[in-house]
């Protein structure tokens, strides 16, 4: 059995809820899409069409944060790396059709899939931030862990909810990550 | 008095729609509230509200029309009201600017931890609160919590760094309420302080009117 079976089934799963949503999406469909039996999803998901539709919201959120982290990987600054940051994933969470149509037509079931998800996007986010704070000048009193994590936390709110913050305009998002989000951390200059 | 001697209002009056809710509602909602806490909302059904308050169905629809949905609207309604006024109460006693955030964030998740019913949904029933907490729903409560914190905070911020403060520590309370960080219990003053200290107030700096007091030394 090849490696990337499992990355199949999962691509394939993908497709079939873009096209039925979480509820209506089976073991079947999704073994039908990726052209294999129902036995080999099985062999993959003992947990059936419920574990398929955690792996599949869990899968594609990894994949949303590795798009965005090589987005912004060449930043000059850790600012403008969390300038670019707030701005690509605010437009991509937008432009994400199959999670706004998730929103639109199954808004309980798509959430309630993510907060399952939270506390380790939380961990993904905070680990990739990490380094930068460590190789940054702080200010006293600030640990680069804690304040990791305080970014992190910042950063997700916003992209879920920039609530009045436009986050498709630069001043604003320059603006946004200069007070609410570093103004604690970093040393001037 | 009993649920009966409540008068009926009319559902036209204002009064009934701005609050404060009669006691024979009120009773209602925390017969709905400890069924909750016990079963949860889907499990819930009106005889068992009606049971839990001791009274009839019929008294039920009769202070509260609209059947289940009325009911749990209005606890929504009365919850979110009692949740501001808890925190008003705490936040009038602040001095200065510092205590005001870190009172507003440690109440905030002190009364979310402490809820029953909230606590039993989120971890039974998360589909029936989550979808509130994110996305553009979340805008939603944000808006709500920027509407009540915005005169608390004017007295410090002008417009529009008074609302962006109530949206920035609302945010702070739900993630870290969420998502509880190591070593860190915000619903505890002395941590919300140290989180308002190190992260907030800097931010707040080139905004604040200055002959008002900021922090206590």
């Amino acid at each position: 059995m090849p490696a990337d079976v499992r990355e199949r089934i999962l691509e394939a799963t993908f497709t079939c809820v873009a096209r039925y949503g979480l509820a209506k999406t089976t073991v079947e469909d999704a073994a039908r899409e990726a052209r294999i039996s129902r036995a080999t999803v099985y062999r993959h998901f003992p947990g059936g069409r419920e574990q398929l539709i955690a792996e599949v919201v869990a899968w594609e959120a990894n994949r949303f944060f590795t798009r965005l982290a090589d987005a912004v990987a060449d930043a000059p600054s850790f600012a403008l790396l969390l300038e670019d940051a707030l701005l690509f994933a605010h437009r991509a969470i937008e432009q994400h059709e199959v999670l706004q149509k998730m929103l639109q037509t199954e808004p309980e079931r798509m959430t309630t899939q993510l907060t399952v998800e939270s506390e380790r996007l939380l961990g993904l986010v905070q680990s990739f931030l990490e380094p930068y704070l460590v190789r940054a000048s702080l200010r006293p009193g600030v640990a680069s862990g804690d304040a990791a994590s305080y970014v992190a936390r910042m950063v997700l709110s916003h992209i879920s909810s920039p609530g009045s913050w436009d986050l498709t305009d630069r001043e604003q998002v320059r603006d946004l990550v200069r007070t609410e989000i570093l103004a604690g951390i970093l040393c001037d200059e | 008095m009993t649920l009966v001697d409540v008068p009926v209002r009319a559902a036209a009056d204002p009064v009934v729609e701005a609050g404060p809710w009669a006691p024979g509602e009120l009773r209602l909602v925390d017969a709905a509230l400890r069924c909750i806490a016990r079963w949860g909302v889907a499990k819930t059904t009106l005889d068992d509200i009606a049971r839990e308050a001791g009274c009839s169905r019929a008294t039920v629809y009769r202070l509260v029309p609209g059947g289940k949905d009325g009911l749990l609207d209005l606890v929504t309604r009365v919850e979110v009201e009692r949740f501001f006024a808890g925190l008003a109460d705490r936040l009038a006693a602040a001095p200065d600017l510092e205590s005001l955030l870190a009172a507003g964030l440690a109440e905030s998740a002190r009364r979310i931890r402490d809820h029953s019913g909230l606590q039993y949904l989120l971890a039974h029933e998360p589909e029936a609160v989550v979808p509130h907490l994110a996305f553009s729903q979340l805008n939603a409560v944000l808006r709500r919590a920027r509407t009540f914190a915005e005169p608390w905070l004017a007295r410090w911020l002008p417009a529009p760094h008074a609302g962006r403060a109530a949206e920035w520590v609302t945010r702070l309370v739900l993630s870290y309420s969420a998502c509880p960080a190591e070593g860190m219990d915000v619903a505890d003053e002395e941590s919300a302080r140290r989180l308002v200290r190190t992260y907030v107030l800097p931010g707040l700096q080139p905004f604040l009117r200055t002959e008002q007091p900021i922090a206590s030394t």
